[in-house]
Parts: C-alpha cells; sequence; structure tokens
C-alpha cells in the first residue's frame, strides 16, 4: 500500500505496468522536464546559451504576436471541435441505428483516411480548394471569379481541420453508442417523452464523455496544428503550432519554441481539468470508476 | 549479534551469476548495440555515403551510377533551407552526414565553426569546367582568407528574382520590387514562406527608399539585406504589414506556385526561376496559354545564391574523403550538370554551353553568370531573434 494506492505483488502487474511506465518516462518525461530546462535558456544565432532566465515567458505574454497566435489558435480549435461533435454525432447515430450488418463496415470506413499521410491528404486539399481545384476550377472554367474564401484563408484552415479530425470524433462517439443500451430511449419514450426530450434527458447526458473524448480528441490537435495552417492558412492564418514549429525550423529560436511548447502543454492540462471540474463524470456515460 | 555475523561470514559465495554481473552484462551489451554502427576496422572500405542535401539535386541515374562504380550506398536527407542544415549539422550532425549543401555566406560560416572540413580540388578534375565566373580564383567565397584552403565547390546558382505574367504586368514594372509591394496587383501576388528571404528583399526596397543603401553602414562594409540596422528593420516591418493583405498566399512549393501562376490567380511572385523555366518549356510544347518572364536582379538590388558542395568535419579517414571528392567529381561532369540542370530547373556553373540548344543557353542564363557578382548573397541574419520577432509580429498583424 503506497498513499492508500493498492500495487499488486504479483511480478506480471510489475512487468505489465513497468514497461508502459519506462516507455512513458523515456519518451514523454524526460523529453518534457528538457523541453521545460530549454525554455529557461536563450538561443542567440543558433547557439543556446545556458543563462537561466524568465525572459521566453515574458517575450510570450508581452510580445502581442504569440498571444495572438494562441487566441487565432483557441478559437480556431473551439470552432473546428464543436463543428466536428456537430457532424459526428447525427453521423455515428445513423450508422449505429440504420447501419445494420454493415455497422462494422460502415466504422472501418472512416479509418480509411488514416491510410495515407497526413502531409498527403493536406496537399490534396489544397489542390481541390485551390484556383485549378475542384471548386474554383469550374467556376473560372465557366468564366465565373473564383472562389477567394476557400483559398488560403483562415475558413480554408477550418475546412482542412474539420476533413482530419472528423473520422476521430466520429469512431469516438459511434463507440460510444455503440456501448449505449438503446432501450433506455424506448424506455423514455414509453415514459412521454419526445424523441428531443429522449435526446437531450437521455442519449446525450449517457454519451457525454464519450462526445468530450471526441471534442478533446479533435481540440488538442487543432491546437497544435501545423501542417494545415502552412498549406492552407495564408498570410494571416499562423496558427500557435505553425509558430511554435518555426521556432525549431527556420529561425533556430529553440529555447522560445520550447517556452512556447510549454505554455502549450499547461493550457492543454488545463483544459483538461477544466472539463472534470464541471463535468460529472458518473453522470455521463463513464463507466472507469467500476461499480462500487 | 556477532555470531550472526560470523555465521555470515563463514558461509560459502554463491557461484551463480549476480544481480550486479546481470547488470553489468545488460548495459555493456547495450552500450555495444548503441556503439555498433559507429565501430568499424580502420582499414574496412566506407559502404556508404551520407548527404544532408537539396532533394531537386539527387538525380537517381547518376547517384545510382555511383553507387554501382564505387561499391557504396548513397543515403540522401533532404532540407529546405539553410538555417535548418545549419541547424541539424551544430546538433551533431557531422557524424551523421559526410556531404553536406549549402549556398551564399553559410559555407564560410560552417567553416569557421569546424563543420567542415578543407577540400582537395586536385581530386575533383571537374572543377577545370567551370565558367570564368566560378573559377576558385574569381570566386572567393569558398576559400578561408587566413589559411588560403578551399572548403567548398561551387554547384549551381542562381537569383531570387520575380518571375511575372507578361500579359498582366508591363515589363517596365516588373524590373522593380515595388512590384510585389503595388497595390495595383492586391491580391493577385505571392512570396515564399522563407521569412529570410522575404526580410532580405523588403529590406533592399526600405533600404532604398530610405537611401541607406549606398551609405557608410555601422560595420564599415557595404550594405548587405542581412544585416539591417534597427531601423530599417522597423520598415521592413512595416512594409511588409502593408504587403500582406495584397498577398494570395506565401507559396511552400514550386508546385503550388505554378498552380498560382498558370490558373491566373496571381500575377507576380519572387522565385528562385525554377517554376519560369518550367512554364517556358511547356509553353514551348504549346501546354501553357500564359506567358512568363523573369527579373533577374531588380533595378533596387536582388538576391543570389550559389550552391556548393561541402564535406562534413565527420569526415577523417583519407578513405572516406576520397570517396567524397569523388562523388563531387561526378555531380559536377558537364554530362551530369546537362541532367541536374534539366530537373532542378536550376543554373549551373560547369559551362555546358557546347551540350546546350541556343534555347538553353538563353533559359539557363548560361552567358549571364557576370550578373551574379553585383548581387547580395543569401547570408545568416545578424540577429535570428530580431528577425523572428520582427516576423511573427508580420504573421500576427
Amino acid at each position: 500500500m503506497i498513499g492508500g494506492l493498492r500495487i499488486s505483488r504479483d511480478p506480471r502487474a510489475w512487468i505489465f505496468l513497468g514497461v508502459p511506465s519506462v516507455f512513458l518516462v523515456l519518451l514523454f518525461v524526460l523529453p518534457l522536464v528538457s523541453m521545460i530546462v530549454l525554455s529557461f535558456w536563450r538561443t542567440e544565432n543558433y547557439h543556446i546559451i545556458q543563462d537561466w532566465n524568465v525572459d521566453n515567458y515574458y517575450v510570450i505574454a508581452t510580445a502581442g504576436a504569440y498571444v495572438t497566435f494562441l487566441i487565432r489558435s483557441l478559437v480556431m480549435a473551439v470552432i473546428v471541435s464543436a463543428l466536428c461533435v456537430a457532424i459526428a454525432w447525427p453521423v455515428a447515430y445513423g450508422v449505429i441505428v440504420y447501419g445494420g450488418r454493415y455497422k462494422l463496415l460502415l466504422s472501418l470506413g472512416f479509418a480509411i483516411p488514416f491510410l495515407t499521410g497526413e502531409v498527403l491528404r493536406v496537399i490534396a486539399l489544397q489542390g481541390l480548394l485551390g484556383p485549378l481545384g475542384l471548386f474554383n476550377g469550374v467556376l473560372m472554367a465557366l468564366g465565373a471569379a473564383p472562389l477567394r474564401f476557400i483559398m488560403y484563408t483562415n475558413f480554408a484552415s477550418a475546412i482542412g481541420l474539420v476533413y482530419l479530425y472528423l473520422p476521430i470524433v466520429v469512431t469516438v462517439i459511434y463507440l460510444s453508442l455503440l456501448n449505449f443500451d438503446m432501450r433506455l430511449i424506448d424506455a423514455a419514450r414509453i415514459f412521454g417523452a419526445g424523441p428531443f426530450r429522449g435526446f437531450i434527458e437521455v442519449t446525450w447526458p449517457l454519451n457525454l464523455f464519450g462526445t468530450l473524448i471526441g471534442f478533446a480528441l479533435c481540440f488538442v490537435p487543432c491546437l497544435s496544428a501545423t501542417l494545415v495552417p502552412r498549406f492552407l492558412g495564408g498570410p494571416s492564418g499562423t496558427l500557435y503550432g505553425m509558430a511554435l514549429a518555426q521556432q525549431f525550423g527556420e529561425s533556430g529560436t529553440w529555447a522560445l519554441g520550447a517556452a512556447m511548447g510549454v505554455v502549450l502543454f499547461l493550457l492543454s492540462i488545463a483544459g483538461v481539468l477544466l472539463v472534470f471540474r464541471f463535468v460529472d463524470l458518473r453522470r455521463s456515460g463513464f463507466t472507469g470508476f467500476g461499480r462500487s | 549479534m556477532t555470531s550472526t555475523n560470523d555465521s555470515n561470514k563463514a558461509a560459502p559465495r554463491k557461484s551463480g551469476p549476480s544481480r550486479r554481473g546481470a547488470m553489468k552484462t545488460i548495459a555493456g551489451a547495450a552500450a555495444a548495440l548503441v556503439a555498433a554502427p559507429y565501430i568499424r576496422p580502420a582499414s574496412a572500405a566506407p559502404t556508404a555515403l551520407r548527404a544532408l542535401m537539396w532533394e531537386a539535386y539527387a538525380v537517381r541515374d547518376v547517384i545510382g551510377a555511383f553507387e554501382e562504380k564505387h561499391k557504396v550506398k548513397f543515403a540522401p536527407t533532404f532540407f529546405d533551407g539553410n538555417s535548418e542544415a545549419y541547424n541539424k549539422l551544430r546538433v551533431g550532425g557531422t557524424k551523421d552526414f559526410d556531404l553536406v549543401q549549402a549556398d551564399g555566406f553559410w559555407p564560410s560560416l560552417y567553416f569557421r565553426e569546424k563543420l567542415i572540413r578543407d577540400m582537395d580540388y586536385a581530386k575533383i578534375p571537374g572543377t577545370a569546367n567551370y565558367f570564368p565566373a566560378f573559377k576558385p580564383d574569381a570566386f572567393p567565397l569558398l576559400k578561408d582568407e587566413t589559411s588560403g584552403v578551399f572548403f567548398g565547390v561551387p554547384f549551381c546558382w542562381g537569383s531570387y528574382g520575380i518571375t511575372y505574367n507578361v500579359g498582366e504586368v508591363p515589363v517596365e514594372k516588373a524590373k522593380s520590387l515595388e512590384l510585389l509591394f503595388s497595390p495595383d496587383y492586391s491580391g493577385r501576388l505571392a512570396t515564399n514562406a522563407r521569412f529570410e528571404e522575404n526580410i532580405a528583399l523588403a529590406g533592399i526596397m526600405v533600404a532604398h527608399r530610405m537611401g541607406t543603401i549606398d551609405k557608410p553602414r555601422p560595420d564599415g562594409k557595404s550594405f548587405n539585406p542581412y544585416k539591417l540596422t534597427d531601423e530599417e528593420l522597423d520598415g521592413v516591418e512595416k512594409l511588409l504589414i502593408e504587403q500582406k493583405p495584397l498577398l494570395l498566399t506565401r507559396y511552400q512549393d514550386a508546385a503550388t506556385l505554378e498552380q498560382l501562376l498558370v490558373s491566373g490567380a496571381i500575377v507576380a511572385a519572387p522565385e528562385f526561376a525554377q517554376v519560369y523555366r518550367l512554364m517556358l518549356e511547356k509553353k514551348a510544347k504549346g501546354e501553357l496559354d500564359i506567358t512568363v518572364d523573369h527579373t533577374l536582379k531588380p533595378k533596387e538590388g536582388g538576391l543570389g545564391w550559389v550552391d556548393t558542395w561541402l564535406i562534413s568535419s565527420g569526415v577523417t579517414d583519407a578513405e572516406k574523403a576520397d570517396i567524397c571528392h569523388a562523388f563531387i567529381d561526378t555531380m559536377i561532369k558537364p554530362e551530369t550538370m546537362v541532367q541536374i540542370g534539366k530537373a532542378s530547373g536550376c543554373s549551373t556553373t560547369i559551362d555546358i554551353r557546347l551540350l546546350s540548344s541556343a534555347e538553353d543557353q538563353v533559359l539557363y542564363l548560361m552567358n549571364r553568370t557576370d550578373e551574379l557578382r553585383g548581387m547580395y548573397m543569401f547570408d545568416q541574419p545578424s540577429s535570428t531573434e530580431k528577425w523572428e520577432r520582427v516576423w511573427s509580429r508580420v504573421q500576427a498583424a
């Protein structure tokens, strides 16, 4: 018993828990610690100077540009995640209710985009939304002006992010609905609830945890998105992740990049804690607490 | 207590493997595994040649023939910009790469920081075929002033000029950098995504407008758009922010730029003349309707570059160095350079006029190599931190 936590003496438990723990320490904790350390140093013309200071955090907080990137990314991530959830719910619900024996096949279909690389998908989308793409190509062939708002704008980035992460959200909500007892809807109906009330009071709350997981799995990568704003965003579409990647690429300002990474990490943690603060997991379809 | 100790002393030691012994064995095996790729007999012939290079120059046929002849495996790693390559080399890349490419003033920086080693021109007979502008005595960028040793071999060259649609932009306008900041073409301009060249090109424009381009500089040297004063940088920031609404995008690759120009979505963009050449070739074949032209050096001044081959300082044994020299010699052979010029769309430093048609001589600027002397070479920004802040503010504006 360590701090109230019961740890098995079975060596197999140590192996099963130990291997991923070592993996996490080596590939997650250590890089994170090194990033935190680097964020308190500075760089000067591609040289790392081990001079402890908080200048990088001061720059992020006061320079304005990085706060702008962060706000842009937060707004983009919230909009894209909300859109993905809004689209994914009816899709996943439709598969569950009307999928019949093709349910599994349909759900596997959502994984097809993952068989190609993210870069390939984004570049393909760039072509599709670009001046010679499906929409603008046809419009220009007909002598009309191209739709500028889908070419290299934040709107184009939003389309790209929805396209990239929608399959994940659909899959997560589908899995949540798969474990949901549909007879509860029938019960609600018997007691006089209409379809809307049944959804609001039964289906939605009991699948809230799955929905939140889907939202988070879209929100977090959107917050740090690099490729999509780079290829689709245009001159005013720089997001936080893209600016962060730039510090480790062209400009070589690694210490500032590390500080930006730490800020992003802390923000993500804060987001998760916020969810735990306001959502009662026991009433949201979460089964991880057991039956006790 | 005493008796217990005595009994312990009397107990025979276990002769089986101890935990400490096992740990030592595991640690030894792990160290051997990690070190294995780096350990080989001093007399063994090199089996691999690792290059940090631009993708456009990796011509498969030529490299395949070299691998066959020298029985080595060529392993390239590609990069997009000098700063990216520099970063890779600085974090231990000299042990990971034998050959390196860079342009402008970057090779001299590499040499000063001992990231590359000296080079023996006598082992590269192909250097005899350079255009006069790139002969070792005429091209000081790759020679160490103090020791007199050469540390690089010129390969391809070009400028960062303006490619424009002849039907949309008058030739007179296209001769000036003002074109890239002209509201007349709002939403129909694009620039490269590279922050150094965006700032440097705007720096030329700002210094020209401020009249500081011909004035004495704080460092006593002539004007260099990569070493801007704070006032000039402020001007650059303002100019780039003003330019933003005029841009459709900052293109990431040549294919995107070509698509933008072909579709008519943009009418002008600064570029390395690669897209210009590709489009001219398509035009000649009747595959394109629009006509493009390229301003090599705008009247305010232009940026130029010479890609070079360098040998990493990690190459210490003579045999590996010989293979590196042999590879470079293969790459600068006139026949190879014709292929590379076609594949990459770049001008060559090797005189290949005897192997080229009159059209290609014009297209690949073979009679204009002397113009490079008047251009500002790609360089390291005076302060990457200051430049990064400027670029971030421009992006956030």
